[in-house]
């Protein structure tokens, strides 16, 4: 801001100057009066020295004086309002739990997804905002499609989940198509490939972490309490889909049935739990 | 002392005129490069154009597709020429687009290979963003859409795309002039007439997948035994309800004297006789 005042002024004065000479000579004063006044102005903003916090959360891509990125934080907070979702790896595969939030009876369960499939070896378990989700899903197929398409082969997990954050950070670059805001979204990648089982979460900041066992969203506090207390490596795939189904119930305020919960595995291909296959594991709790 | 560089020129690139074409080799033999004769006509672009044309691998072919009451067939020699070269005998002209998409190649090879690895991509692009496969005329005209637009920007394609969807079996011609024809029954390549012949003739809508597959191959075998630039193997693959499945490879030597024995001559006979009557 301060340099946008600076050069609106020095313009100002030089343009003023070039024509006024010549047709109105007593009214180049005035206009140094006015040149003095914004100068003025500006050493009156260099007191205050930085601008108001509000005013740092606007952009998207201006640092706070305390090196924060005001809208990324707050796009992190978003996550937190969103439907919990659980992951698990087990040697055998990896397990995705998500809580659907069906708010009406009059709701179509099937319409509401929150887990999706990336590639046939990889797929993904989304909180927060959920609109922003297939956004970044759509990125991740293409990506995996054109690597498949270019070498012949499945993309690793770890390379599609850089692709996905290379995404989540594409924001405020360049003018026209660039996105306004950073995703809302934060993602459980589950994944199967040449290295065997892999669970990662992203972040609206674009960072990932690899993991055992994961809960995001409103309730992940608890479940990942719970995740850290009974989570073990030698897990059977049953027992990670337990293990995810009852760390969910915990934290999930609505009763655990068929129609409010979506289970999938990645062992070693991607596959959504049909809501009998749901039945089946809830019954078993 | 002077440095003689002519050798960097790019002699190979004059064009010798028809005049001084009658001497081999015009070129002085130390510190430059060997140069050849460029074919002495007056339009050299034309002339280019045209031999490149014609030694366009693949353009010597025959494939063949046709859907009957149990699915579809898909069949083709294995064959690659460039003119008059057999530059293959084993090519693999039937490309499998995904479990349940089959696309056939003639034309250029590359051409065929790229864009139906392309629409594989899309195909699947597809299925992931609908949660359903995509149908046989919806891939058809993903690939018809892709060469119209690359009309007249030379591109060589004359290819099938068969397949089994929801709908039930499916089969299109798709080629690189754009066009796109559904239709029961295609042969494509310099043999489609000689395949056609056998195909017409023995088609019938209530064959078993048996009888289907025996008609695919002999049609494929009869082109390929007149037109000179099919040739190699007789594939054949079967699609139905659950995807495509490979049938069978057949070299066409081996099938000549399989559809044709060779019968012992008379003459020779007695000669066996005799050899065998003097050896006791």
């Amino acid at each position: 801001m301060l340099q946008s005042n600076k050069t609106e002024f020095s313009d100002s004065v030089f343009a003023r100057e070039g024509t006024d000479r010549i047709s109105r000579p007593r009214s180049r004063w005035i206009f140094l009066l006015g040149a003095w006044f914004r100068v003025l102005e500006l050493s009156e903003q260099r007191v205050s020295m930085f601008l108001t916090r509000s005013e740092y959360d606007r952009g998207v891509n201006t640092f706070s004086p305390e090196g924060r990125l005001f809208q990324v934080e707050y796009a992190i907070e978003a996550i937190k309002l969103g439907s919990t979702a659980v992951g698990l790896k087990t040697k055998y595969g990896v397990v995705l739990a998500v809580e659907k939030r069906i708010t009406s009876t009059l709701l179509e369960p099937s319409s509401v997804d929150k887990i999706m499939e990336i590639d046939s070896h990889i797929g993904c378990a989304a909180s927060g905002l959920t609109a922003d989700a297939p956004t970044l899903v759509e990125h991740g197929r293409v990506e995996t499609q054109n690597h498949r398409f270019s070498y012949n082969e499945p993309m690793s997990v770890e390379s599609t989940t850089q692709a996905l954050c290379d995404l989540a950070l594409r924001f405020g670059e360049g003018d026209e198509d660039s996105m306004s805001r950073p995703f809302g979204v934060s993602l459980l990648i589950a994944g199967y490939d040449e290295n065997g089982p892999s669970l990662y979460i992203t972040d609206p900041s674009g960072t990932f972490w690899e993991c055992d066992a994961k809960a995001i969203g409103s309730g992940s506090e608890g479940a990942d309490s719970s995740l850290q207390e009974h989570y073990n490596k030698e897990m059977t795939l049953e027992e990670a889909e337990l293990l995810a189904l009852s760390t969910l119930k915990q934290v999930m305020e609505e009763k655990v049935t068929a129609a409010n919960v979506d289970i999938a595995k990645v062992a070693p291909t991607y596959h959504l739990y049909t809501p009998t296959e749901v039945e089946a594991v809830i019954g078993r709790l | 002392m002077r440095l003689d560089f002519g050798g960097l020129d790019p002699v190979s690139l004059q064009r010798i005129s028809s005049a001084d074409a009658g001497f081999d080799l015009p070129c002085n033999p130390i510190g430059s490069a060997p140069s050849f004769h460029l074919p002495a006509v007056a339009d050299l672009d034309g002339f280019e154009k045209a031999a490149v044309d014609m030694v366009k691998p693949l353009h010597g072919t025959t494939t063949l597709a046709f859907v009957f009451k149990e699915g579809v067939i898909v069949a083709a020699d294995s064959r690659a020429s460039m003119g008059n070269y057999i530059s293959s005998q084993n090519v693999k002209k039937i490309l499998e687009i995904n479990p349940y998409l089959l696309g056939t190649m003639a034309g250029g090879a590359a051409d065929c290979q790229f864009w139906q690895r392309n629409l594989g991509t899309r195909c699947r692009l597809h299925e992931l963003g609908n949660k359903r496969r995509i149908s046989v005329t919806g891939a058809s005209k993903l690939l018809a859409n892709t060469l119209y637009s690359y009309r007249g920007m030379g591109l060589s394609m004359g290819t099938m795309i068969a397949g089994w969807d929801e709908t039930g079996p499916g089969l299109y011609y798709v080629d690189s002039e754009g066009g796109r024809v559904k239709g029961k029954r295609f042969s494509v390549g310099s043999g489609s007439t000689y395949a056609y012949g056998v195909l017409d003739s023995g088609y019938r809508w209530d064959m078993t997948v048996e009888e289907a597959v025996e008609l695919a191959r002999r049609s494929i075998y009869h082109a390929t035994f007149r037109d000179g630039a099919s040739g190699g193997v007789a594939s054949v693959y079967y699609v139905g309800p659950d995807g495509w499945k490979k049938i069978s490879g057949d070299d066409v030597g081996e099938l000549h004297y399989k559809y044709y024995p060779v019968s012992e001559a008379a003459a020779e006979q007695e000669v066996v006789m005799k050899e065998a009557s003097s050896a006791s």
